[in-house]
Order: structure tokens, then C-alpha cells, then sequence
């Protein structure tokens, strides 16, 4: 620990960590409680393309979680930045849930395109749309470039197909701005004024959370909840800063080890 | 531009092979526009002496009803000259005994009267246009990852072609993505694989050196080519793109600006 900047921020997944679907970890809105008077700042981070800030804020609130809802930091968020920094006007193909997260973008006239997961707008009169956009030079950017993903009638394509099929159609590469990127990671923490060996991340995603997290130059813990399976850990390297078996336990460590005490 | 000075890839030719979409025609509203001067250059190749066959990635129409469609444009073609995707695939289903799940254009499904498909064990993707929709890719990737054994035939993997109207997503961004999603590699049937070229050349009884191969698209019709030991020709129409003659792997024996020009060029050296 003696090498490692002070403590200064924790970034804390949200599904698999905080709450499994609709019911919260067993105590973990007391472990954030604890975590919140320590001398640090919280984030919570998660790879989303079909759920706006506002409808997550609402589910922790009813799960009795304390936060706020400009807290909360998603890839729809960093899609967002990353337009707005290069000023360019995108064409959306992100489901009608997920837009409320670009209101106030000019979207008229587009001159870039954003993939998220939208199966109503992947047929072939949008894609070439966006096609002909990129050919042009337009950039693309993907929300993340999930394979696919779990639907009650089985495996359905994720955004990450399309994205491949436009990359190789146009000869260009999109920028990816989800977990488990380091621009992900990087811009969650660019607000907090905290440089990466300055925070923490904690999730249940070894890939996902705890390595990019650690790619970054962050420290990572790996929960032992949601999608975690047995012998993760030993999935990435360098292997987590710690595995443990919940968030509550996960906050004990940090408030031992990793917060100097006053 | 006159290509004067490197005339060499004309010498000695004594077959051409030629692309269809972007060199005789290109697509579009009401099947098409042939291409100025394409019409009146194969009747003059026609009638050279020189072997001529047509190789196209075309699956948007079974091998007939697309020849019957250039012909009503005005191109003296027969059927028998024309290689398509669809009747290589049929064979290698029939050696391999395979049934295929489809994923093409619906005027291409006549091709595959008689051919078993109850209990498919491969995927065949085809430039099937407004059929790409996320419910039918995702049926397909539905088959092929409950696979044991993942199998997708690709019919040609362009990855774009022009339209009257502008250029459209090609076969190939299709079979990336579902390549992507099921961690396989497809099967490409047409060009440019090389048992596609090859079979053409049989057909012709000539050697690769002897054939020139004109094409609008680089990498499929000129690169595929000349990986045969063919030569390769691109012309600037079709999905022709200027950046196309400062490609980093492929170059072109020549580029020529149509058909027209490209079939002078040979005749010429004929005399």
C-alpha cells in the first residue's frame, strides 16, 4: 500500500454487485452508508445501452440505496462526452428508452453515428444510413461491442456484431466507450479530479470491472455475486487486488486498508 | 487515361473473364442501367476469338432471371458463360451433406427448389438486402450457435456495391457479424475464393496466366484474381473508389475507365 497515492475515489458497479435484479446484496445499502463518511467520493459506473440515469437512480432509490443521480456514470454518459467534446451531430441507434441520456445533442443533419443495442433499428434501410455516414467520414462509436446477450427466449445479438459488420464495410475502426475501456474508466473519474492510482473499482465482472479497471492503472475488487463463476480471479492478470464475497465485504477492506485514517 | 506505357498485361491474352455489377451494369430501380459503351464492348469481345466468361457474386436473383435481365438491356450473353455463387454452393451441400438455413433475397430461394432443409446444420447468408432485418440475422445466429459444429456459407463477402441511387451494404458486413457473434469463420463461395476462379478457368481449358479478369471491386474481383496467378484489371465504375489505386496490399495490373476502354486496350494488342 505505502507505494499508492491516497485513496480518493470509489467506482462501484451497479447489476451483480449492488443488487441482483430486483433485490438488493444483503446489506449493502448499509455498507455505502459506512463507505460515504470515509473521505472519499462514490460513482457508480455500468455498461448500459437501453436504460437511461433517470430509470437505474430509480431503481437504487427503491431499493433504498443512498445516491444521486448525477452519480451515476454509464456508457451511454461517456457516448455522450465524447460526442459533445468533438462538437458533432450524431445519428442515434439506441433504443427509444436510452435517448432521454442525449437530450439537448443536435441530431439533425448527422455527421456522426452512435450504435447501441437497438434491434428496431438494425434493418437494412438504417444501417446503410449509417454506412453511407461513416463512408463519408462520419465517426463511429459503440455504446459496447457485446457478442450477444440473454433474453428470456434465448441468446439475441448484441451491439457488437454490428458494429464488426459496419468496421468492416467502411475499413474503419469504431471507438468503443464502454467497459472494460480505459476511456470508460478514465472519463468516470476526469470530474472527480482523481488520477486512476488514486481510486478503487469494485464489481463482479472480472473482464469487464476489475480488469479494465486495473488496465487503468486503478486498483480492482472482484465480488463474488452476479455473473461472477467460479475461478475468475484467475481469469486476468494481473489477478484482482482482492476477491471477496459481497460488496459489504469489499467495503470493509477499503476502510481498513485503503483509506488513511485521519 | 491511356495505360501506353505498362500495356504489358494485355500480351498473350487469350481469355477475359469479366465482372458484372459495376462493369457491364450497375443496379438499381428497375433492375438497372447498363453501363455507356458496356453493350457495344462485349459484342466486340464476343466476337474476337478470345474465351469469354462472366463471374458474378450476384444473389440477388437466380442465374436465369439475372441473365434474362441483361439481355433485355441489350447484352448478348448466354447462361451457360455466366458463374454464380448459388449453383457452387449447391454442390458443395450436396458433397457435404448439408442443409442449409437461409439467410438471401427472396428471388434467390428458387435455386434451392429440392434441396432438403428440415433440420439445418449450417447457415447460408447471401446478399439477401432488405431481408437483413435484426429478427432474421438474429434467427441465424440462432441456428448457429445451438450448433455443435458451426457452419456459415458466405455467397461472395463484398462489402459494398453501387445502386443507382448510392452505395449499399454489401453480403460481408453481414457474415463479419455473425462471424463476430458466434466466434466462427464463414466459408466464402464465389469470389474471391480461389475454387471459384479455378472452376471458371476449367471451364475456359486456359492457364491463369493466359486469362485477364476485369472488375470493379479490388479485393474481390482483382486481388481474388490475381491470387490465381491471373491478371487484374479494375475499372472506374461500379464501387470503383479513387483511394481503390493506393490500396497497401492490392494493385491492379491496370486501371482502365470502363469496359469500353479495357476491351480496346485488349483488342488492340490482338491485331
Amino acid at each position: 500500500m505505502a507505494t499508492r497515492r491516497r485513496l480518493k475515489a470509489v467506482l462501484i458497479d451497479l447489476s451483480g454487485t449492488l443488487h441482483i435484479e430486483d433485490a438488493a446484496v444483503p446489506g449493502a445499502q448499509e455498507a455505502l452508508a459506512r463507505l460515504r463518511q470515509a473521505p472519499v467520493t462514490v460513482k457508480f459506473v455500468t455498461n448500459t445501452t437501453k436504460e437511461c440515469k433517470r430509470t437505474l437512480f430509480e431503481r437504487l432509490r427503491q431499493l433504498n440505496f443512498d445516491l444521486q443521480e448525477q452519480e451515476i456514470f454509464t456508457s451511454l454518459t461517456a457516448a455522450r462526452n465524447l460526442l459533445e467534446q468533438r462538437a458533432v451531430r450524431p445519428l442515434l441507434l439506441v433504443e427509444d428508452s436510452a435517448l432521454e441520456d442525449f437530450t439537448g445533442l443536435e441530431t439533425s443533419d448527422p455527421n456522426a453515428v452512435v450504435i447501441g443495442l437497438a434491434p428496431n433499428h438494425f434493418n437494412y434501410q438504417t444501417l446503410n444510413k449509417a454506412f453511407q455516414l461513416i463512408l463519408d467520414g462520419a465517426p463511429l462509436i459503440a455504446i459496447h461491442k457485446a457478442r450477444y446477450y440473454k433474453r428470456k427466449d434465448g441468446l439475441a445479438l448484441g451491439p457488437g456484431p454490428f458494429v464488426t459488420g459496419l468496421e468492416y464495410a467502411t475499413d474503419t475502426r469504431a471507438t468503443v466507450v464502454g467497459k472494460p475501456k480505459k476511456a470508460f474508466f478514465l472519463e468516470a473519474l476526469r470530474d472527480l479530479n482523481c488520477s486512476p492510482d488514486e481510486a478503487v473499482m469494485i464489481g463482479d465482472d472480472a473482464r469487464d470491472d476489475v480488469g479494465g479497471a486495473q488496465n487503468t492503472g486503478m486498483l480492482g475488487i472482484l465480488v463474488k455475486t452476479g455473473k461472477y463463476r467460479h475461478g475468475d480471479e484467475d481469469k486476468i492478470k494481473p489477478p484482482p487486488h482482492l476477491t471477496c464475497d459481497t460488496f459489504p465485504d469489499a467495503v470493509n477492506h477499503i476502510l481498513e486498508h485503503l483509506v488513511e485514517s485521519k | 487515361m491511356a495505360a501506353g506505357r505498362s500495356m504489358e498485361w494485355v500480351k498473350g491474352v487469350k481469355g477475359v473473364i469479366l465482372d458484372m455489377c459495376g462493369v457491364l451494369y450497375d443496379s438499381g430501380e428497375g433492375g438497372g442501367q447498363p453501363i455507356p459503351g458496356s453493350v457495344e464492348a462485349i459484342e466486340r469481345l464476343m466476337g474476337s476469338g478470345l474465351i469469354v466468361r462472366f463471374c458474378t457474386n450476384e444473389t440477388q436473383n437466380t442465374r436465369e432471371k439475372f441473365v434474362q435481365k441483361l439481355q433485355r438491356m441489350g447484352f448478348n450473353i448466354s447462361v451457360s458463360h455466366v458463374f454464380s455463387p448459388a449453383p457452387a454452393l449447391l454442390r458443395i451441400l450436396r458433397e457435404r451433406g448439408l442443409q442449409p438455413h437461409l439467410l438471401v433475397h427472396d428471388d434467390l430461394m428458387a435455386e434451392f427448389d429440392g434441396v432438403e432443409m428440415t433440420s439445418p446444420n449450417c447457415v447460408v447468408i447471401g446478399d439477401a438486402a432488405d431481408r437483413f432485418s435484426y429478427q432474421n440475422l438474429n434467427e441465424a445466429f440462432g441456428v448457429l450457435i445451438g450448433l455443435e459444429k458451426p457452419i456459415l456459407f458466405s455467397l461472395g463477402q463484398g462489402r459494398y456495391y453501387k445502386e443507382t441511387d448510392g452505395l449499399k451494404l454489401d453480403v460481408g458486413g453481414f457474415m463479419k457479424a455473425l462471424e463476430y457473434a458466434c466466434d466462427v469463420q464463414a466459408e466464402v463461395v464465389g469470389k474471391p475464393s480461389a475454387e471459384f476462379f479455378q472452376s471458371v478457368l476449367r471451364d475456359m481449358d486456359l492457364q491463369p496466366h493466359e486469362v485477364v479478369m476485369v472488375g470493379d471491386d479490388l479485393v474481390n474481383d482483382v486481388g481474388g484474381a490475381q491470387r490465381c496467378g491471373m491478371r487484374g484489371v479494375q475499372v472506374r465504375t461500379g464501387k470503383y473508389r479513387p483511394s481503390d489505386e493506393q490500396h497497401p496490399s492490392v494493385k491492379a495490373d491496370a486501371h482502365m475507365d470502363d469496359l469500353a476502354a479495357a476491351v480496346d486496350a485488349i483488342l488492340i494488342s490482338d491485331l
